[in-house]
């Protein structure tokens, strides 16, 4: 302790050559935080759901390929036919819990773009479905009553400056066809949900391409979305559908709703590869960067650390005052890169309408936050290591001669 | 002499090597001198002066021969043991003063006191006990671009003795001052010697430094050409802002000197 007034004055002693070298620490420590943080919260958001036993059927072309509503009551006919009893029934009247769940793509009133997620879903049910989704009573009520309503998220509606009874236009980009809808709930949920999204009813998105989009693309339901009674009868439940389906034109893919958010995990999986390999391209990067910051840093004191050593300073203190000066700085940019990183987790609600929903939350999980932090301190160490070795080894009588 | 010995040299030769070649420097050199000497090594450009500053003060080691300071065969030491040496009885005086330019003048004296177990008070009071040894009281706080090179120095003399040292080697001291500073710089070594009975042995090139000394070695081509010992050092002529030996100073360093040793 008693070398660390000498160490933090050696740290500034060039201002902005410390500087620079903590920005790019914190700069590189940031990105990596915060991505790693990204997928990770990918991650746990699929570890979340997994509780809720839920199960969606697409086609087996992928999602992008609709499967036809009429499956949703072929689902229910079997499951009972097969006696599996796998769907869920609402307690009060004995309903299926099943439901289209059909992405619209449409562009909120003068949008440029479709920036948040819209989906055509059974009123009657979803909230029954989706139990971590709230919406108060009166406006459950008014969803299910009304066919042109619409709910939306407590952030879309805060984003948008939306309030019950607003006009709430969609423009469809996907569909030839506009919904004219009225918004008549706000739900809410975890944090960590797609609270900037919003549902409405499939039947008025059906009977409006029926009726004024010559029925193109109507009585497809995207997908479906079921809610098993248990997590055992899932495998059982989607084994049927599929093997119902196969080698028809309408052949589906049934699977978990961890499973499938873990499909656009996949699509990310290419990227989170290219971010790990460029992360060790940064790291190697910046270890380069704080060597020579520290070996430059030497040079220009050899003669000083050759007066410590003549003065008596042996060889372990010089080499640990050096390393503790390169693991100060480059720790100082790890923790701003971190800091950073969590200031933009406290502030992601900002940055998250331009995700279109797909990174709807953002936490740093401590260890990630942890991580950075070491990283950044091993860059210090490694990277100040040779420059550390080097002026600790001089001979001090040609450290003395040296003019610099 | 009167004196024991402090420094003893026998048949001390160095040599260093430059890719093939070998470029003897000191050729079996034999030397002593006694505690409280003065000793001024004078010479032309690569006589060895240096190397033999460097020898004595455990810088360096010879190619053969023994070197033998206050009965310790300084041969004899590993790295770390000699680093250890240097720290609690040699004190450095350098002719560009090598100060630590990001810290105070204070701070500078203190640097060899980190290196003992005194508290962060203690080392405080002696860096400024040594401070107004040598005339720097109230300048604790200047940074060494702050301040003259005759002051940058006093400020290393300072530092070389604030632990208090039995042996002071001075590479060419005044060499970078102006004649005065010159002058009140030779009036505090003399100081040191005198009355604090430091051993001192001094490079230089200015006779006038060398008269200073109470014995002047000339060397040339590593060997001793001249050795002079005066009876008499020439008086000194003590500068105001030298603190010349008052009382209280020398009290001070006698009360770190015990506090040290009751350490």
């Amino acid at each position: 302790m008693k070398f660390l007034g000498y160490i933090l004055r050696n740290a500034r002693r060039n201002p902005v050559r410390s500087l620079l070298t903590i920005g790019s620490i914190a700069v590189c420590g940031f990105l990596t935080v915060a991505m790693l943080s990204l997928f990770s919260s990918a991650d746990q958001l699929r570890e979340e759901v997994k509780g809720y036993d839920r199960v969606i059927v697409m086609s087996s072309q992928g999602f992008a390929q609709p499967v036809p509503i009429a499956l949703k009551n072929e689902i229910i006919a079997l499951d009972q036919a097969r006696g599996l009893n796998a769907i869920a029934r609402r307690a009060a009247d004995g309903k299926p819990l099943i439901s289209p769940f059909s992405w619209f793509g449409g562009k909120y009133k003068d949008e440029q773009l479709s920036l948040f997620a819209q989906f055509g879903i059974d009123p009657d049910v979803f909230f029954d479905i989706y139990t971590e989704l709230t919406l108060p009573a009166d406006q459950l009520a008014a969803f299910k009553a009304r066919p042109d309503a619409v709910v939306v998220g407590r952030k879309l509606a805060a984003d948008k400056k939306i309030a019950v009874g607003d006009k709430f236009p969609l423009k469809g980009e996907i569909y030839n066809y506009d919904l004219d809808l009225t918004v008549v709930g706000i739900f809410d949920g975890p944090e960590n949900r797609d609270l900037r999204s919003c549902y409405f009813n499939w039947d008025y998105l059906n009977e409006g391409l029926l009726s004024k989009a010559s029925g193109v693309g109507a009585n497809n339901a995207g997908t479906i979305l079921i809610k098993c009674a248990s997590t055992a009868l899932i495998p059982p439940l989607c084994q049927a559908i599929d093997q119902a389906t196969a080698n028809s034109d309408r052949a589906t893919k049934s699977q978990t709703e961890d499973a499938f958010i873990g499909q656009f995990a996949e699509f990310t999986k290419d990227l989170q590869t290219y971010i790990n390999l460029l992360g060790v391209a940064v790291a190697f990067a910046l270890l380069i960067i704080c060597g020579v910051a520290m070996a430059m840093s030497m040079r220009e004191r050899t003669r000083e650390v050759a007066v410590l050593r003549a003065i008596g300073f042996r060889k372990p203190q010089i080499l640990g005052m050096v390393l503790a000066e390169a693991v100060l700085i480059a720790g100082l940019g790890g923790l701003i890169g971190t800091g950073t990183a969590l200031l933009l987790s406290k502030n992601w609600d900002a940055i998250a309408p331009l995700t279109m929903g797909f990174f709807p939350y953002l936490r740093i999980p401590p260890q990630v936050a942890l991580a950075g932090i070491a990283g950044s301190l091993l860059i210090g160490l490694i990277g100040g290591y040779w420059p550390a070795l080097r002026a600790a080894s001089i001979p001090v009588v040609d450290g003395l001669r040296k003019v610099v | 002499m009167g004196r024991p010995p402090a420094i003893i040299l026998r048949q001390v030769s160095k040599e260093y090597r430059r890719d093939q070649i070998r470029i003897p420097v000191l050729s079996r050199l034999d030397l002593t001198v006694a505690e409280g000497e003065f000793l001024a090594l004078m010479g032309p450009s690569g006589s060895g002066k240096t190397t033999l500053l460097n020898l004595i003060a455990g810088l360096d080691r010879p190619t053969s021969g023994e070197i033998i300071v206050h009965d310790l065969d300084l041969t004899r030491l590993s790295d770390s043991q000699i680093s250890r040496w240097r720290s609690d009885h040699v004190g450095f005086i350098f002719q560009t003063y090598n100060l630590i330019p990001v810290l105070r003048a204070d701070e500078n004296v203190e640097l060899p006191l980190l290196l003992t177990k005194l508290s962060r008070r203690e080392r405080r009071q002696r860096a400024r006990t040594a401070l107004r040894i040598v005339g720097l009281e109230g300048r604790e706080d200047h940074y060494p671009r702050q301040l003259s090179g005759g002051q940058e120095q006093r400020v290393a003399i300072a530092r070389a003795i604030v632990t208090d040292p039995y042996l002071l080697v001075a590479d060419e001291p005044t060499g970078d001052l102006d004649r005065q500073s010159a002058e009140e710089i030779l009036n505090l070594m003399e100081q040191l010697n005198r009355e604090f009975e430091k051993t001192i042995v001094m490079v230089t090139h200015d006779p006038n430094a060398a008269k200073r000394a109470t014995r002047i070695l000339h060397l040339d081509k590593g060997q001793l050409v001249d050795d002079v010992t005066r009876a008499e050092p020439s008086p000194p002529k003590v500068a105001e802002s030298a603190a010349s030996g008052d009382p209280p100073y020398v009290a001070d360093l006698d009360t770190a000197r015990r506090q040290e040793a009751r350490l």
